[in-house]
């Protein structure tokens, strides 16, 4: 073929084929004919809806503006009523909306401080967490302390002063205590004014300034509790003093009676559980010993664990030192004889002693031997006298100078000098004796009498409502301070949010009245707070200048001074003989009643926190009251069981409680939580029996007392418990091995065929999201589940729902006795969504409600949820809960205040569940993207795993083989819980190990 | 004479004369027998039948808007019995419904002409329970005013429904079973309303009839149309008695809870839902013969060879039972096992014992045919099994759920005064609705029990054909 046919050809195919023409512009060709040979309508008639780069026709315009105006009708037709929407005009430093603020402060609950970081949404605090920089917290505060937040937004709240009954302003209370305070002063009359304990430095100062301008005050600062020890502190080192362990140092462990994994020292349980996760087998760990009457936290994680009677304690002490001593030769401090000390108690094995007395010996100075506060007096003195000889002081324990606390006896004086007209003005500063007090009703009847008492405080309580001046005071949340975290550390608190109310802080309070009284300082608190700090706390050589520190130690929550040398306290042997005779001639006919606070109310302050009231006891699981708890055997002979109404009976005192049976408690020994029984409060009241009345205010054991009477009553009704059943039934549902099993087993990797599937495997493109629980760290503190309360709105039922079994906790510590009621092994498990791959809970929803995310989330779409509750019967894990009433929708200001906004809240009828904190999942990845970089492992905290002291949990992605989560489902004591169902869960569990000693039995 | 008709009733149906009713019957006094009730004023044993019923009846639906308006919270239900008494309810009353279907469709198919008194009532019976069946799946959502989410309809949101759920399945075969029954009970009354169209001087009741009865005119065409429709939907509802209650079983069968996922389900349910709905139209028909005096047409017979069925379906029922035990042992699987402990020596065993006895132990005295003609027998038997199949659901749901895998969740349940109320009214809506049926439509179809009168087929000895 030649070019020119090539050519032509070309042209020719090029050309436009032939077509009949339909106007005569379009028979000649212009663009504008072509075109309209497309378009079967005119210009504009067929557009497309959509916004051109530039330019609108008339037509699209109209169109536009009619879509708009109709759409905008019709959003406005919602009856949906819309709260005022007000922007930011002057928009607050820092506060960006949506973005979540932290801000480092501290509280104290007692004694005991806890340096906390709060997050703030929009100005309004909604969630604790211990600040990670504090070394005095490490990032991990109590349950209680997280729980405290709630106490922000309790509608309870005193929110303004009153005076006889009636609101007062601020100026007409100062002048009645202008009145009274200065007729007080130039009569020479005492003024009483009574605090809690006071642990921050500038308190103290301000109670010290208030005492100058008024020399005749009396403070008297009292914990309900606390303070139990010190008779016993006295007679040993001659002061009151502080123990603080160092539980991470130790290598042997000995507790009479002292729950230090109870959830109050996050520190504690955060050393102890150091030292239990081996990652190979011949890792050394610590090892536990328990000796105690009741059943604690602590002796639920002990690798031995012995009932004893609390009485009998002392007496076991005391001759575990006789024998070291004898047979082991640890030399007894100077004054101490050897032979005065008692023999082992019975109830002791001796293959148990013998090896409990060769693991103290060979651990020496890194053990650490500790003391219930509740336990009686020589039962401290034998525990220091123990410590004393092991050496531990300075390597696992810091013995301090406490301050002075008010014993029950103490405050029997005061309230005889109050009746008999002692005092013209008492002020009574967040106490509550007229209840959390033995003498409760004779102090309410003393109160009576005082011409003028003021209570400053947060929510009005019992002794509140006895006096004629009530003054608001700021949540801590709303208030400055400063706390002493004792080695040398200092947090600072700061306010989260201003007052809500007509409230002022108590030291404003008292700084107010030396006003009136003369004094020159300033009436700010906050003014008062940076004048001592620059003078006593920021030292002249410090390079920075004072506001600059200051702002950084308000930034960091804390400032770290050189610590104070150790104290000098010298043990005084001259006091053991005579205690270690009592010890031995303790004990008394009847059953003993040990009163101790309760792990979720303590001693009553937090009684209208729902929050806590609904926390499950970590032991028992009751929640919402205070059973009186008998063992198992006890509960035999006495015909009773879990929900049998006693009447508990000691001396003049008597209670009607309901009974828990407890595995592992002592024969003879009945347990009843301080705390409840509350009458004032609209959670509390009416919540439990109130067991103060059971104190001794004379004894030097007050908490423990002989010759309880237990007698039936005919009444019964089913306990509000979370978990009512105590065995694993021989399932394979939480595995424990000791570290000899744990040797033998590793590496044998266990083959359990893998069920096949029906449906196609998940796919998961980017992540897979998945979590680890150490089982061996995890002591059961139930801190991650007022975390996830917290973190994820989830509501509180109260106790005839949770009798139902309707509790809606997200996470819940499961919790199993094994073996023998009287002392059986106990097995602690966080149980939340397992987040499965092939969930069934996903194929059984009719409407789709639950699927599956493409980064292994199980996720729940709660507007889609219609509440079948096919999922949840589905769910082997019983981990759905389901709204089965409105239990949030009725909620108003300022409760709602305290709701996650990250967080849905849900209506009635809508099935909720575990999401891993889905909302922090997502906040990283945001974070993530925005910094162009890939997620971090360990960027994303849940709210369990940040808050558990153990650091038992362990979130990350499953994807990246570096994870520590990929690391720890890899280990060889990893196992998945219900692995046989073929549901693939993203959580594995890592085995429980015990350390028990060679020789001794097994016990617990 | 008296050993001759004894000779008639021991001889197999198809030897035997065409005599299935007693005394002689005519085409016309059948019809003056039967359409006369929708007619006349209702006896005063009716007044206060119906008003005690409707009474048990509002109670249940006052009770229903009060759990709508507060939640199901009110209810007993709890975790980790999520489902009680409304899912019993529901099961329950879906089986008491498939006594109809059969009587009406899978006997009609075989041929066996006893049903033909009887089909009507029983069908009619099907639809009332399928309706208090279907109220229970509705209020036992959270979110009722939602319950149109089950259902696959095109959306703005492009949201759709899982079709993996047997809850879906559920609704699928619910709603197929309701209407092709009602479909199949409308069918066969056509010619008798028809009848009463042509009977009636009431000039309300008449247009009514009329349009009811579709224009029918007895034609041959007509009958020849009617009767292929009706073969065709008794095709149709047969698939549906073994079906509906196969996909009601897979709501449990499909799960993973011990005591539910077992493969003997479907056949066990259907067989149960047989087993109830045959005992509650003997109690059903035993009030109505005596009470409408219709036992010249519901004969002894009839009532004989319902209970023969009821036993037979007894001893499958304890096969059934004897199946879950065996798997439980034979399986090894341990929550299984612990699952069938439980039934017969847990907490609820009383409840298991009481389903055994009433469904297998009970129903054996109908071995005897004293029993099986004897009014006092066959109602303990009937009444027994309403109550064991009450509780046998009662067993499959709340005891697999109280303790299934793990120990910590375990709780039991204790229902509310609103659970029993609202079962209660589930029963006088039944009765309510039975009733009224009774009292508006023929409750015995005429043209069916033509069919079988004396004569009333060409017969060999008729010499008909020859």
């Amino acid at each position: 073929m030649d070019e020119t046919l090539k050519t032509r050809i070309k042209a020719h195919l090029d050309q436009e084929p032939p077509r009949h023409w339909r106007s005569l512009e379009e028979r000649e060709l212009t663009a504008e004919a072509r075109a309209a040979g497309w378009h079967e309508f005119a210009p504009g008639a067929s557009e497309p809806m959509e916004v051109p780069e530039e330019g609108l026709s008339r037509r699209r315009f109209l169109g536009l503006v009619g879509a708009t105006a109709a759409l905008a009708a019709t959003a406005a037709c919602s009856k949906v009523e819309r709260g005022t929407i007000v922007p930011y005009t002057k928009r607050p430093v820092e506060v960006i909306p949506g973005v979540a603020n932290y801000y480092a402060s501290a509280f104290s609950e007692g004694s005991r401080v806890y340096s906390v970081l709060v997050k703030t949404r929009e100005g309004r605090p909604i969630h604790l967490t211990g600040n990670d920089e504090n070394p005095a917290s490490l990032g991990k505060t109590s349950p209680r302390a997280m729980a405290d937040i709630l106490r922000l937004y309790d509608a309870d709240r005193l929110r303004a002063p009153r005076m006889n009954d009636l609101p007062a302003s601020w100026d007409s209370i100062a002048t009645v205590m202008m009145k009274t305070l200065g007729a007080a002063k130039r009569n020479g009359r005492p003024v009483l004014l009574m605090t809690g304990a006071v642990p921050s430095p500038s308190r103290r100062a301000v109670i010290a300034d208030f005492k100058e301008f008024l020399p005749t005050l009396e403070h008297v600062a009292w914990e309900p509790v606390e303070g139990l020890s010190q008779q016993a502190a006295v007679a040993s080192y001659g002061a009151a003093v502080g123990i603080s362990p160092k539980v991470d140092r130790a290598k042997v462990i000995l507790s009479f009676g002292a729950d230090i994994l109870n959830g109050e020292d996050p520190l504690a349980i955060a050393g102890f559980a150091a030292g239990r996760r081996p990652s190979k087998p011949g890792e050394p760990m610590n090892r536990l010993w328990v000796f105690e009457g009741a059943m604690s936290l602590t002796g639920a994680s002990a690798d031995h664990r012995v009932p004893l009677k609390p009485s009998k304690l002392a007496a076991a002490a005391f001759a575990l030192a006789r024998d070291l001593n004898a047979t082991h030769g640890v030399a007894l401090p100077p004054g101490v004889d050897g032979a005065a000390l008692p023999a082992r108690p019975a109830e002791v094995p001796e293959s148990l002693w013998k090896a409990l007395l060769a693991d103290l010996k060979a651990a020496g100075k890194t053990s650490l031997v500790l003391c219930g506060a509740q336990m009686p007096t020589e039962a401290h003195q034998a525990v220091h006298l123990l410590n004393e000889m092991l050496g531990t002081r300075g390597t696992t324990l810091d013995v301090t100078p406490a301050e002075k606390l008010a014993s029950p006896a103490d405050l029997m004086a005061l309230t005889q000098g109050m009746a008999s007209g002692k005092y013209d003005l008492v002020i009574l500063w967040g106490v509550n004796p007229a209840y959390a007090n033995v003498g409760g009703a004779a102090f309410a009847a003393a109160l009576g009498k005082v011409p003028t008492s003021a209570w400053i405080g947060v929510l009005p309580d019992e002794t509140a409502a006895l006096c004629k001046i009530q003054i608001s005071e700021n949540h801590w949340l709303e208030s400055w301070g400063d706390y002493d975290c004792g080695a040398g550390t200092v947090a600072l608190q700061q306010p989260a949010v201003g007052t809500i109310y007509d409230t002022a802080q108590g030291e404003e309070v008292l700084l107010h009245w030396m006003k009136t009284l003369g004094s020159l300082l300033p009436a700010d608190y906050h003014a008062y707070l940076k004048d001592r700090w620059q003078e006593k706390v920021y030292s002249a050589g410090t390079p920075v200048a004072f506001e600059r520190y200051f702002e950084a130690a308000l930034h960091d929550g804390y400032v770290q001074l050189p610590a104070a040398a150790p104290s000098a306290l010298a043990f005084q042997g001259g006091a053991v003989k005579e205690a270690a005779s009592r010890a031995a001639a303790a004990g008394g006919s009847g059953f003993e009643l040990l009163l101790q606070p309760s792990a979720t109310v303590y001693d009553g302050r937090y009684a209208n926190n729902g929050w806590l009231q609904e926390l499950p006891d970590p032991v028992t699981k009751v929640t919402w009251c205070n059973p009186v708890s008998v063992s198992v055997a006890d509960a035999q002979k006495l015909g009773v069981t879990d929900g049998d109404h006693v009447k508990v009976s000691l001396g003049s005192a008597s209670v009607e409680v309901p009974v828990v049976r407890q595995p592992g408690q002592a024969e003879g020994v009945l347990v009843l939580a301080l705390g409840y029984g509350r009458t004032v409060g609209s959670v509390a009241s009416g919540v439990g029996v109130n067991a103060y009345p059971f104190l001794d205010a004379s004894g030097a054991s007050s908490a423990v007392r002989s010759s309880a009477q237990v007698t039936r009553t005919l009444v019964s009704a089913a306990l509000p418990i979370t978990q009512g059943h105590h065995k694993m039934e021989g399932r394979d549902i939480v595995r424990t091995l000791t570290l000899a099993e744990y040797a033998q087993e590793a590496g044998k990797a266990e083959k359990k065929e893998e069920l096949i599937t029906l449906y196609p495997e998940q796919q998961f493109p980017d992540h897979k999201w998945g979590m680890a629980i150490d089982l061996s760290a995890c002591v059961g503190c139930s801190g991650c589940v007022v975390a996830c309360q917290s973190e994820n709105n989830v509501p509180v039922v109260g106790p005839e729902q949770v009798t139902k079994g309707r509790e809606m906790h997200w996470i819940r510590i499961d919790r199993y006795y094994e073996g023998d009621p009287a002392n059986p092994k106990v097995a602690h498990q966080p149980m939340l969504c397992q987040q499965c791959d092939d969930a069934p809970c996903e194929n059984v929803c009719p409407v789709n409600a639950t699927n599956h995310s493409p980064d292994g989330l199980n996720q729940m779409v709660y507007n889609r949820c219609v509440g079948t509750r096919y999922c949840a019967n589905n769910c082997p894990y019983k981990v759905r809960r389901f709204n089965f009433l409105e239990f949030t929708a009725f909620e108003k200001q300022p409760e709602t205040l305290v709701h996650n906004p990250e967080v849905t809240v849900r209506p009635r009828g809508v099935m909720e569940k575990c999401t891993f904190c889905v909302q922090r999942i997502n906040d990283a990845r945001v974070r993530a993207k925005g910094e162009k970089r890939p997620l971090r492992d360990g960027e994303i905290v849940p709210a369990c795993a940040a808050a558990c002291p153990a650091e038992a949990i362990v979130f990350g992605d499953l994807k990246d083989p570096k994870s520590r989560v990929s690391e720890l489902s890899r280990s060889d004591r990893g196992y998945k819980v219900l692995a046989e169902l073929g549901i693939r869960p993203a959580i594995t569990y890592l085995a429980g190990l015990k350390n028990p000693a060679e020789g001794g039995t097994h016990e617990g | 004479m008296k050993a001759d008709a004894a000779l008639q009733r021991e001889l197999p149906e198809v030897l035997r004369t065409p005599e299935l009713t007693v005394g002689p019957v005519t085409p016309g006094s059948l019809d003056d027998q039967v359409l006369k009730f929708p007619a006349q004023k209702p006896p005063r044993a009716w007044y206060i039948g119906f008003a005690i019923s409707a009474s048990v009846m509002t109670l249940g639906l006052s009770l229903i808007g009060y759990t709508i308006f507060t939640g199901i919270g009110v209810w007993g239900n709890n975790s980790p019995v999520f489902w009680a008494f409304d899912i019993i309810n529901f099961v329950f009353w879906v089986g008491i419904g498939h006594a109809g279907t059969l009587i009406s469709a899978i006997l009609f198919l075989f041929r066996k002409r006893w049903r033909n008194a009887i089909a009507r009532f029983a069908e009619a019976m099907t639809i009332f329970a399928v309706m208090c069946a279907g109220i229970f799946p509705l209020i036992h959502v959270g979110r009722p005013w939602l319950a149109f989410w089950l259902f696959p309809y095109p959306n703005q949101r492009a949201l759709w429904t899982n079709f993996r759920s047997p809850l879906l399945w559920d609704v699928f075969a619910v709603s197929t079973y309701f209407s092709v029954s009602a479909m199949f009970w409308f069918l066969g009354l056509v010619p008798d309303i028809a009848s009463m169209r042509d009977r009636t001087k009431n000039k309300i009741l008449k247009p009514i009839y009329t349009v009811l009865s579709l224009g029918w005119r007895g034609a041959a065409s007509h009958w020849q149309h009617y009767e292929k429709a009706y073969l065709l939907l008794a095709g149709l509802a047969t698939g549906l008695v073994l079906s509906v209650h196969s996909v009601v079983s897979f709501d449990f069968a499909v799960s993973l809870v011990p005591g539910w996922h077992m493969t003997i389900f479907p056949p066990y349910f259907v067989t149960g839902a047989i087993f109830a709905g045959f005992a509650m139209v003997v109690i059903v028909l035993v009030v109505v013969r005596e009470v409408m005096d219709l036992k010249n047409l519901i004969t002894d017979y009839h009532l004989e060879v319902m209970n023969k069925v009821i036993l037979g379906m007894s001893c499958l029922m304890g096969y059934s039972y004897f199946m879950e035990g065996f798997t439980a042992w034979y399986s090894m699987n341990e929550y299984l096992h612990s699952s069938f402990m439980n039934l017969i020596t847990g907490t609820y065993a009383w409840a298991g014992w009481l389903t055994i006895s009433c469904n297998v132990l009970i129903p054996q005295i109908l071995w005897f045919k004293k029993a099986r003609t004897s009014y006092f027998w066959m109602l303990l038997v009937a009444m027994a099994v309403t109550v064991g199949m009450w509780f046998e659901r009662f067993c499959i749901i709340v005891i697999s759920l109280h303790k299934d895998y793990l120990p910590s969740s375990w709780h039991l349940y204790k229902p509310t005064l609103v659970d029993l109320g609202i079962l209660l009214g589930s029963f006088g809506l039944f009765f309510t609705l039975v009733m009224l049926f009774a009292r508006v439509l023929p409750v015995i179809a005429t043209t069916e029990v033509k069919a079988i009168l004396p004569g009333g087929q060409p017969t060999h000895q008729g010499g008909g054909h020859e």
